[in-house]
């Protein structure tokens, strides 16, 4: 038995329109509204930034569409007492809709991957007087090296930009897989062992920003973190310049251990990256607060834990994070200046 | 696929005995003229042919596109080309006389199938011996460098393939002297058949891919 | 007792286990002696083994090479007795049974087991993730519980428990007393189980469970801790069990539909694990080798992703993502089917468009072999790779709008009746809509750059997998319910469960588009202070979520002890699983069904699908017996008597 065609089937297609459209303009001005990004502090944002309004505009009529007719077809075809035994009408098919619904949305996706395509172009483009910046991964931590004609990089574990200057970045990684994200730019690429990757970017705001490694990579994954600071071309002139003189090396020659914890040597990375130190500022938790385990141990005990880390395991901690290699990184004369700085400031 | 189809209508019994106490299945309908141990095997031979593909994916990948790839010979490493192909010819002899083996029984020729079947189970198995003698002689090792590893991949890959097969071929052998198989009913001949071709074809490919190109 | 030992069961499964692991002590003894490797014995080369060769074991000892074992030496197979078939009591389903009915319900059973294990891992991750810092596990334990949990939920719940309800409708459906191959049927659930377990011992290894994400991307996996070869191999099982049962679907539905039903009168469910059973044929033995290369790569020390021997990091993502964008298909494709079966009968119209959701399958089957590297945007490969990747990941979207749309379609001017497995299939339909929409915009390149490995994935990743997959085998399950265990469900709880898993599902799931845009990753146990309001909520959110599951645990359980009794055909369906009794007879049908129609005439004037004549199917001459490896309807040749 069929139902018969009572109920008034006009007006519902009138009205799911109308409907559709008012909740479109409702989803579209929701979407919209959300505060989706973080900052934009380079020229790759806006147009990304862009690109994701006109799919936010694109999707949300996709989505009420679906949903506009699975509610109207609740609300106006439902069962009603007494229409258990009924059948609708036998309706095979349509050629006409069944065309239209596969062409419209491959026009639709056409149209999308084109803009999709410039915009890519666009953010990819090479640029004049791009500064060249060598960016390393290891398990857990980022260094960036400055090429200088002439001489040998510079190495930080944070990474300096002047503002305006487009840069050019090749990502390296010694160990894993890792991702050199900066979400402040929209921009991410995998770190590869055995290959080098890269990507442009042309910082255009003033401030700090966090770098993410965005690819798991193991243990300390989530605490892979470090900073970019983009400021003006004379702040970044002159960081160079000091950076070109002995690291860590306070006024007197001497070496200041407190700066090999906070920002390493280059080759080191810093200690900062992982432990929690108070007389330092840092606080990552990869590692043990430094506080706590070195409070009242001998120099020999320090030493023993930075050079041969994983001799004795830290209660609730797992071998293998920290690098076993410090031994051959520092000096040994930045060893003894910085196990004298830990035996001074740990746990005070 | 609709063709498939046409022939529907055909059952085909499988069971004789039907107990008392146990109601047996209906009889399945034959949709299909292809047997189904045919199309399975058919079928499984898809999947392994995809095995392949990734080791192949992988031998591309190292060949081809890796960082500062290369390819023998090298570091005085060379490919035994000759042996290998001699070793060809072997298993593409096999690949004959299993053939012979299946015409027979087909045509009710006992002796056919027993010597069809001893003689691909001893070709494959000179096969499999000399490729054992070739990792003995050959001077490099799977750890040494990717392109050992791929070519480890790809020959064991291969002779452990050759090791399957020639583990069915035994028991065929061994089924066909105790006296199974008819020329009605041959598919336990035939269903080791087919994947021993494969092996064979793809042999062909490997060598190729590992020992020409 | 000695009988007991010998014949196929639990007791010689369990020794065949130890054996299994006896027998790997001895080949490490024997090889490492040989090579002169000290120590002589390694412990984890033990352990790799005996990941193998105990759970072959297990499986020879249970009885699922038995009959191949008689058959291959060559002995004389015993005429089928049919004594195998079927389930009178419990135990029945802890053995090797090849009645199709009863693997069906072994594989739901178990998977749904690895879901609630799989959820329950959710639950540890959102109360870690609850706040900032370190809550409750450290961040090794965190990397185990994301990596279980996505692996226990994609290869022990997802894929198998579409697997277990059309091996329980589909044979029903074409009008087929069992599957083809009915042993390897129960060689691949035995598989199943193995492989969870091998998964969840990994949390006993030395170094703890694999924690490198289901994803297990080299590098990361060759060198991880030892836990990690418990994915390595258990995947193996896994795919194995997959690709055998895929093989016995295809060769089911080709050789053993009921006379009449021609590839276009098939309902769309067997059209949908047909195009999956492609998929799974094709793709999955590249998931087993890239596993396979990785545990060469960690155990023999190769170098296929060693940069420095000239190995390819990246040539893993290629060959892992061969298999696992397929996968994703594998994931929704048979849910798809369910859709289709559900919204024809409870709309009580016929599918609209029936031949366009048949080629739409097919499309998205030959067009999910050209998307792979949409998963590695940013993952360093050729640059050119991306924009055809893009296209062809984009246009994936114009084969399932069609079946998107004919659903919509079929439900325009039906008769809905509006119980749980329709409230279930029309939330499937909005909510996979939303899914595949944030799919189409990671499928932009310019935008997946910013979102890649953020939460945005972690959002699309659920809207897909629970809104688009979950939400169908709880329909199914649902639907299938009275036909599977002779009972009717509590309908009141039914709606329940749909009202409070729609509500929970947005309110956990949908916030993390938004932190994921703002910049927070994936993968990790910490995270920065700015989300922390986010993801407290997200939270709570899914304590809720967790608890709608019981009460579909609970509903599922009560009713099935003692729910109502089912008629035949409580949803006046025209499909063949409905016109047998409830549940079916043990072989199915006393005589085969003829199929004289298509599968969804409803509102047709006295139309049928299927006939039951009783008239004797002819009988071609010559036809012969032989057990002899020979399909359907049989049983499992047991040792003793
Ligand atoms: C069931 C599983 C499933 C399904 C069906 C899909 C479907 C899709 N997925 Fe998804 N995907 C996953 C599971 C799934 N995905 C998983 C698990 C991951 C993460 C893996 C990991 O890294 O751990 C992932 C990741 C993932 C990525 C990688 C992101 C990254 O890591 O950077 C991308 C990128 O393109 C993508 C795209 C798509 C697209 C385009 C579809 C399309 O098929 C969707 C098509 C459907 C629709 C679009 C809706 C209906 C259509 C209409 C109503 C027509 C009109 C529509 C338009 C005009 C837009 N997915
Ligand atoms: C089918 C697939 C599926 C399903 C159903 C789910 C279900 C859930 N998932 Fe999962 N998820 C994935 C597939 C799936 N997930 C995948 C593929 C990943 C990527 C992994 C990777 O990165 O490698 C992922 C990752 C993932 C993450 C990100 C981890 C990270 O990147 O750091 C999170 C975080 O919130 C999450 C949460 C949840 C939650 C809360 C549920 C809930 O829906 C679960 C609800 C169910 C239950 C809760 C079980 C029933 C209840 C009980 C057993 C009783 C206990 C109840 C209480 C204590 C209240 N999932
Ligand atoms: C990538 C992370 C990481 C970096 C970088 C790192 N550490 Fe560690 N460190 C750890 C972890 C994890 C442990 C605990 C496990 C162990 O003992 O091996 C640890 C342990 C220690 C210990 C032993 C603590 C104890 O209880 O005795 C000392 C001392 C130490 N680190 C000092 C340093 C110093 C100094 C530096 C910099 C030169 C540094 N670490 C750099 C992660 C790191
Ligand atoms: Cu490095 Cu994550
Ligand atoms: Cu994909």
């Amino acid at each position: 038995m069929r139902r018969e065609r009572s109920r008034d089937e006009k007006t519902p297609v009138l009205w799911m329109v109308i409907h559709g459209l008012i909740a479109s303009a409702i989803g579209i001005g929701v979407g919209l509204a959300i505060e989706w990004f973080p900052e934009q502090a380079s020229t790759q944002a806006d147009p990304i930034d862009h690109l994701y309004d006109v799919l936010i505009w694109t999707s949300v009529p996709v989505f009420v569409t679906v949903t506009i007719i699975v509610l109207f077809s609740v609300r106006n075809f439902k069962m009603r007492p007494g229409e258990e035994q009924l059948d609708g009408p036998p309706i095979h098919g349509n050629t006409r809709l069944e065309v239209i619904w596969t062409a419209l949305p491959a026009i639709v996706l056409v149209v999308l991957c084109s803009y999709a395509w410039i915009v890519l172009t666009d953010i990819e483009e090479a640029q004049a007087n791009e500064m060249r910046i060598n960016v390393v991964g290891q398990q857990f931590a980022w260094t960036f090296e400055y090429p200088q004609a002439g001489g040998k990089p510079i190495k930080s574990t944070q990474l300096y930009l002047p503002v305006d200057r487009p840069v050019r970045f090749y990502v390296k990684a010694l160990d894993v897989i890792h991702d050199f994200w900066v979400p402040a730019f929209r921009m991410k690429i995998d770190a590869v062992p055995g290959i080098e990757t890269r990507y442009r970017v042309t910082p255009n705001r003033l401030g700090t920003y966090p770098v993410v490694c965005a690819e798991l990579c193991g243990l300390g994954h989530s605490v892979m973190r470090a900073t970019t600071r983009v400021v003006t071309p004379a702040e970044f002139n002159a960081w160079i310049a000091e950076r070109k003189a002995p690291v860590a090396a306070t006024a007197d020659g001497e070496i200041d251990g407190k700066t090999l914890f906070t920002e390493g040597n280059g080759a080191a990375t810093a200690c900062s990256a992982c432990h929690t130190l108070a007389d330092a500022g840092s606080q990552s938790q990869t590692g043990p607060d430094l506080d706590e385990a070195l409070a009242g141990e001998d120099a020999e005990a320090i030493r023993q834990g930075i050079v041969a880390p994983d001799a004795e395991i830290t209660e609730g901690f797992q071998a293998g994070i920290m690098p076993k290699n410090y031994g051959d990184t520092l000096s040994d004369k930045e060893l003894d200046a910085l196990v004298k700085y830990l035996a001074e400031v740990a746990g005070k | 696929m609709e063709a498939g189809s046409i022939s529907a209508g055909i059952a085909l019994d499988h069971h004789d005995d039907h107990h008392d106490d146990h109601h047996g299945p209906p009889m399945a309908n034959r949709s299909s003229r292809v047997s189904h141990e045919i199309l399975g095997m058919l079928l499984f031979i898809i999947s392994e042919i995809m095995v392949f593909g990734a080791f192949f994916t992988a031998y591309f990948f190292i060949r081809l596109v890796a960082e500062g790839h290369r390819w023998f010979p090298f570091e005085g490493f060379e490919l035994p080309v000759a042996i290998a192909g001699m070793n060809t010819a072997i298993l593409l002899s096999s690949s004959l006389t299993m053939h012979w083996a299946q015409t027979s029984i087909k045509n009710g020729n006992r002796f056919g199938l027993k010597a069809g079947m001893l003689l691909t189970s001893l070709l494959g198995l000179t096969f499999l011996f000399i490729q054992i003698n070739e990792y003995v002689h050959i001077g490099f090792s799977p750890q040494d460098h990717a392109q050992g590893t791929i070519f480890y991949g790809l020959t064991g890959l291969h002779g452990a393939h050759v090791f399957v097969g020639l583990t069915l071929l035994v028991m065929v052998t061994v089924r066909a002297f105790r006296g199974h198989f008819t020329p009605e009913h041959h598919h336990g001949v035939e269903v080791p058949g087919i994947y021993w071709h494969f092996v064979d074809v793809m042999w062909i490919v490997v060598y190729t891919a590992i020992y020409i190109v | 007792m000695v009988a007991r030992l010998r014949g196929p069961g639990m007791i010689r499964a369990a020794l065949g286990t130890a054996l299994g692991i006896a027998v790997s002590y001895v080949i490490i003894f024997i090889m490492r002696s040989w090579y002169d490797l000290d120590p002589v014995l390694d412990g984890f080369a033990v352990l790799e083994l005996s990941l193998f060769l105990a759970p072959i074991g297990f499986l020879i000892g249970l009885g699922a090479f038995d009959y191949w074992f008689h058959y291959m030496s060559g002995r004389p197979t015993r005429p089928e007795d049919h004594s195998g078939h079927g389930a009178k009591t419990w135990r029945d389903y802890f053995r090797v049974n090849t009645d199709h009915k009863v693997i069906g319900i072994q594989y739901v059973v178990t998977s749904f087991f690895f879901f609630f294990v799989g959820g329950l891992f959710a639950m540890l991750m959102r109360a870690e993730l609850a706040q900032p810092g370190r809550q409750f596990v450290d961040p090794n334990t965190f990397n185990g519980l994301f990596s279980v949990h996505a692996s226990l939920l994609i290869f022990l719940f997802i894929i198998p428990v579409f697997a277990g309800l059309a091996n329980y409708v589909l044979p029903l459906m074409i009008g087929a007393p069992d599957m083809i191959f009915p042993r390897l049927n129960a060689l691949s659930f035995w598989m199943l189980p193995l492989a969870g377990i091998m998964m969840l011992m990994s949390f006993a290894a030395p170094g703890g469970s694999f924690a490198s994400g289901w994803t297990a991307y080299a590098p990361l996996s060759v060198t991880a801790p030892e836990g990690q070869v418990f994915f390595t191999i258990g995947v193996q099982f896994a795919g194995a069990s997959s690709i055998a049962t895929a093989l016995n679907f295809l060769a089911t539905i080709i050789t053993m539909r009921a006379p009449g039903m021609s590839f276009f009168r098939m309902p769309l469910l067997v059209w949908a694990n047909f195009s999956t059973s492609l998929l799974v044929v094709i793709a999955t033995p590249f998931i087993a080798v890239s596993q396979f290369m990785v545990l060469f790569d960690r155990s023999l020390g190769f170098n296929f992703f060693d940069p420095v021997d000239g190995g390819d990091v990246l040539m893993y993502q290629h060959i892992f993502w061969f298999y696992s964008h397929p996968a994703v298909y594998i994931m929704m494709l048979p849910g798809f089917g369910i859709i289709s079966e559900i919204i024809a009968v409870k709309s009580r119209k016929p599918i609209f468009g029936y031949r366009m959701m048949a080629f739409s399958l097919l499309a998205i089957v030959v067009l999910g072999f050209t998307v792979w590297a949409h998963h590695m945007f940013v993952s360093g490969m050729q640059d050119w790779i991306r924009v055809p990747m893009m296209i062809t990941t984009a246009i994936i979207a114009v084969p399932t709008g069609i079946k998107i749309f004919s659903w919509l379609a079929t439900l325009w001017r039906g008769v809905l009746h509006l119980d749980t497995p329709m409230l279930f299939a029309l939330g499937f339909l909005s909510m996979f809509t939303l899914g595949g929409i944030s799919g189409v915009m990671l499928a932009i390149i310019p935008v997946t750059i910013h979102v890649s490995d953020t939460y945005f994935i972690v959002a699309h990743i659920h809207y897909v997998l629970f809104g688009g997959s979950l939400l169908t085998i709880f329909a199914g399950v649902y639907y299938w319910f009275p036909k599977m265990t002779g009972r009717m469900y509590d309908e009141r709880l039914g709606k329940l469960h749909f009202w409070t898993t729609f509500i929970f599902f947005n309110a956990t799931f949908a916030p993390m588009h938004i932190i994921g845009v703002q910049g927070m990753p994936r993968r990790v146990a910490d995270y920065a202070e700015e989300w922390a309001g986010w993801n407290l909520a997200i939270s709570i959110m899914s304590f809720f979520l967790g608890v709608s599951a019981l009460i579909f645990a609970y509903n599922m359980i009560a009713s099935w002890r003692g729910g109502p009794r089912a008629e035949s055909n409580p949803w006046r369906a025209l499909t063949i699983e409905w016109q047998v009794s409830s549940p079916p007879p043990i072989f199915n049908f006393d005589s085969l069904p003829t199929v004289v129609g298509g599968p969804y005439e409803y509102g047709v004037p006295g139309a049928v699908h299927a006939v039951f004549k009783d008239a004797e199917v002819p009988q071609p001459a010559g036809a012969t017996a032989s057990g002899a490896g020979r399909g359907h309807g049989s049983g499992s040749a047991e040792d003793k008597e």
